[in-house]
């Protein structure tokens, strides 16, 4: 019989679970000594179980193509991913000194606006921020907090180093999958579960909604609070429902929200209107509310922004909160800690290059093909440069969109991203993983256990979207100390 | 409870209950079938008249049999009112609305749905169109009692229930009408041969021929089901019985305006039809008005909770 295990490859990149094929790190010992004592049929038979859970438990996300819209089932990998908890103490520190400092950015940026005064940011990169939303400015959300809920993306290069990646804090998702995830592997591997010390994550909707309740605009212990969706065939839409449910909190869509000339919101309900306290909205700013940004947009609530202003209701996350998830301003956050906090960052940047400045732009135009180039304010993987992985023809045509638009673009050397053993037609094989833990500030700050680790299924590829034939595997924090 | 919800768990529990009457109906008629000759009245067009849809079967069929009618009645995708049209509205309905029902609600549904969705060809041959059937009819009733034993009966149940007994009083109408057939003064001879069979048939369909047993007593007679069927105060599927369902739900519900007061003169109009010596035109005649009142009240309920500017369902 062969070995799940045989040929592992180990010198792609960083591998999180293994040092070379027939030995591995000492977070994934336990791991490794149970699926070794598994035959491959065995494995299958897991991996078959999974995907039956997820199919009966409906688990899906929607692609959007010319066919129509389709609902897929989530395409998950049974292998978990492990890290270390003194590692992730670290990270977890990181994070939220980092939530901390983006919260004051967005504060000042419609406030006082000192960080641009003492010439740490270019005025010029703040206004032409598509997500800097003018209407904001001189807004105080409750606990000065805009960015309420944020998902950060971390990578480990193969220095073993985690970065940040980016910081998403308009409305990420991927929680639901998140948690998701770990019901899955505890039908799958019940046995694993139960020798092994996991950090548990199920708490969050409990977190969420202790989060949501203290930014209610009234001291009120039990808030109206609904989670505001864009509707049943939005791709995340299982999302929307499941944290609604899991909080208990109304799932409504722009249309069951109105905004009367007191400028509160209620919602429509079969007692007539009920006011609405908190908006967990899921909708993006230009969408919110017709009145303000699009005028077309049929998903919002017309008048949602006065309301807000008035502070008769509280939005997560605030409007305008978008102005620090641009891939420029990401740039400066290592600066943003030092200013705000006056501590050292805890979690590095991948080194950025802004095509914005002369120097810099030079610089990506002479190693375009050794660089990652990315978009300022796309979010999903689209619309990228990989330069390493692309031909010369892809290179220079992407050229000509830099050059096209410079302020919109920044380039980050091409980091080997690490891998993890993934289920590849019956045998292990290393595969490229990010992990995109959530953070929740409200009146205090929480980070999930772990969060989503994404990974590629496709050979060498780089792309952990959903949307572009990326899965997704169950994060395991373990306590080495305690087993 | 929003509107919207209000809506789609009224809705869903409108098509669990019409995909569990489908079944039904069909699974009751393969069994008559089988015992009456052929060429009687009561063929295979029978289930297709229950649903008013002639029109849009001969549209896509040139022969009326078993094969075409139940492909027609059980799998057809693009008929609305075949069982797994109604199964995926039920489907759409729930998938919108988990944040309010018990987690299992949606895995039995969306389990039921896979498995029809994988077993359509299957309705073609008898043996494991049986097989199919019991199958959906189980899950119906897993699905019914997990709510029952699960859910809150507050406002999202009685909308449920509200829903659900619409539908079925609706459904014993339409069968109802089915069995003025029986009544008519031109009837065949053959057909008059086998009267009892069809009566009974006509109770097994509407699960109620244990219970016509030990309350009414008397032997297998027209008048006597009807009666049972239209005004007994305690079976399920009798039309009493659902609007005092419905009534129930209404009054417990917030801002039910006029809505008890209808339904009052609903019940008013069902208790006094007379069973005794009706001929097949009279019966026609109430039952048509019947479903036209069960349409206007869904209308009334429609008006008065949902969402004004929702889409219209189905």
């Amino acid at each position: 019989m062969k070995s799940i295990w045989e040929n592992y490859k180990t010198d792609v990149a960083y591998d999180e679970l293994m040092y070379s094929e027939f030995q591995s790190r000492p977070v994934s010992h336990s791991l490794c000594q149970y699926l070794n004592s598994l035959n491959k049929e065995d494995i299958d038979k897991r991996k078959i179980a999974a995907e039956l859970a997820i199919m009966e438990m409906g688990i899906t996300f929607t692609v959007y193509s010319d066919e129509g819209n389709i609902d897929r089932a989530w395409p998950f990998d049974i292998i978990p991913r492990i890290i270390d908890a003194k590692e992730w103490m670290i990270i977890e520190k990181g994070l939220k000194q980092r939530l901390a400092a983006l919260n004051h950015f967005i504060s000042d940026v419609y406030g006082e606006q000192l960080f641009i005064k003492e010439g740490k940011i270019p005025d010029s990169t703040i206004n032409s921020s598509k997500n800097f939303r003018k209407e904001c400015i001189g807004m105080k959300p409750m606990h000065n907090v805009w960015a309420n809920i944020c998902g950060t993306d971390l990578v480990r290069d193969k220095d073993g180093i985690m970065y940040v990646l980016e910081d998403n804090l308009r409305v990420p998702s991927g929680v639901s999958y998140m948690l998701e995830n770990r019901v899955i592997t505890k039908r799958v591997f019940p046995e694993l579960l139960q020798d092994i010390n996991i950090m548990p994550i199920d708490d969050y909707p409990t977190q969420l909604q202790d989060m949501l309740t203290s930014i209610a605009p009234y001291k009120n212990n039990n808030p109206q609070i609904v989670v505001l969706t864009p509707g049943i065939y939005n791709s995340a839409y299982f999302e929307h429902a499941y944290l609604a449910r899991q909080m208990g909190a109304q799932l409504v869509e722009g249309n069951d929200l109105i905004v009367k000339s007191d400028d509160c919101v209620y919602m429509r309900t079969i007692e007539g209107l009920e006011k609405v306290d908190v908006i967990y909205r899921r909708i993006d700013d230009d969408f919110l509310d017709p009145e303000v940004f699009k005028k077309d947009s049929a998903l919002g609530v017309r008048g949602l922004m006065r309301a807000w202003k008035a502070g008769n209701v509280a939005l997560a996350n605030a409007p305008g909160a978008g102005v620090a998830d641009d891939k420029v301003v990401y740039a400066y956050v290592p600066e943003m800690i030092r200013y705000y906090l006056n501590e050292e960052p805890i979690l590095p940047n991948v080194p950025t290059y802004l095509c914005s400045n002369k120097a810099d732009l030079d610089y990506v135009m002479e190693h375009l093909a050794e660089l990652v180039v990315k978009p300022a304010n796309e979010s999903g993987g689209y619309g990228m440069l990989v330069g390493p992985h692309s031909s010369n023809k892809e290179v220079e045509a992407f050229r000509k969109v830099i050059l096209a638009d410079p302020r919109n673009y920044i380039g980050q050397p091409t980091l080997s991203i690490s891998t993890a053993p993934t289920l590849c037609k019956g045998r292990l094989e290393p595969r490229h993983v990010d992990l995109r833990p959530f953070i929740l500030q409200g009146e205090n700050t929480f980070v999930t256990a772990g969060g989503l680790t994404r990974v590629a299924l496709k050979k060498g590829s780089l792309v952990v979207n959903s949307s572009q034939g990326g899965g997704s595997k169950d994060t395991w924090i373990i306590n080495m100390e305690n087993s | 409870m929003l509107s919207r919800s209000a809506e789609r768990l009224y809705w869903l529990a409108r098509y669990m209950e019409r995909t569990e009457n489908t079944a039904k109906l069909v699974s009751v008629h393969m069994n008559l079938l089988m015992d009456l000759p052929k060429g009687v009245e009561m063929g295979w067009q029978q289930l297709i008249h229950i649903n008013g849809s002639e029109q849009e079967f001969l549209e896509k069929n040139k022969t009326i049999n078993e094969r075409t009618v139940t492909r027609f009645l059980l799998a057809d995708p693009n008929y609305l009112g075949s069982l797994f049209s109604s199964l995926c509205a039920a489907r759409e309905n729930i998938r919108t609305t988990r944040e309010l029902l018990p987690d299992e609600a949606w895995e039995q549904v969306n389990e039921m749905y896979l498995f029809a969705k994988k077993n359509l060809d299957n309705v073609a041959n008898r043996r494991s169109r049986v097989i199919f059937l019991n199958e959906i009819l189980k899950g119906c009733q897993r699905f019914t009692g997990l709510l029952s034993g699960y859910m809150s009966h507050h406002h999202p149940y009685r909308f449920i229930r509200l829903g659900r007994h619409l539908e079925r009083a609706d459904m014993t109408s339409r069968i109802l009408d089915l069995a003025s057939l029986l009544l008519s003064e031109s009837r065949s001879d053959e057909l008059r041969q086998y009267e009892t069979i069809l009566w009974m048939n006509i109770l097994t369909s509407l699960n109620a021929l244990l219970m016509y047993r030990q309350y009414v007593r008397s032997r297998i007679q027209g008048d006597d089901i009807l009666n049972f069927l239209l005004h007994d105060e305690n079976l399920p599927s009798s039309v009493t019985y659902c609007l005092s369902e419905i009534a129930h739900s209404i009054n417990q519900l917030p801002n039910h305006d006029s809505l008890p007061e209808k339904i009052s003169d609903l019940s008013a109009y069902v208790q006094a039809i007379s069973t005794q010596n009706t001929t097949q035109l009279q019966l026609r005649r109430i039952l048509d008005d019947l479903q036209n009142k069960l349409g206007s009240l869904h209308g009334q309920i429609a008006d008065n909770w949902f969402l004004k500017m929702a889409v219209q369902s189905q």
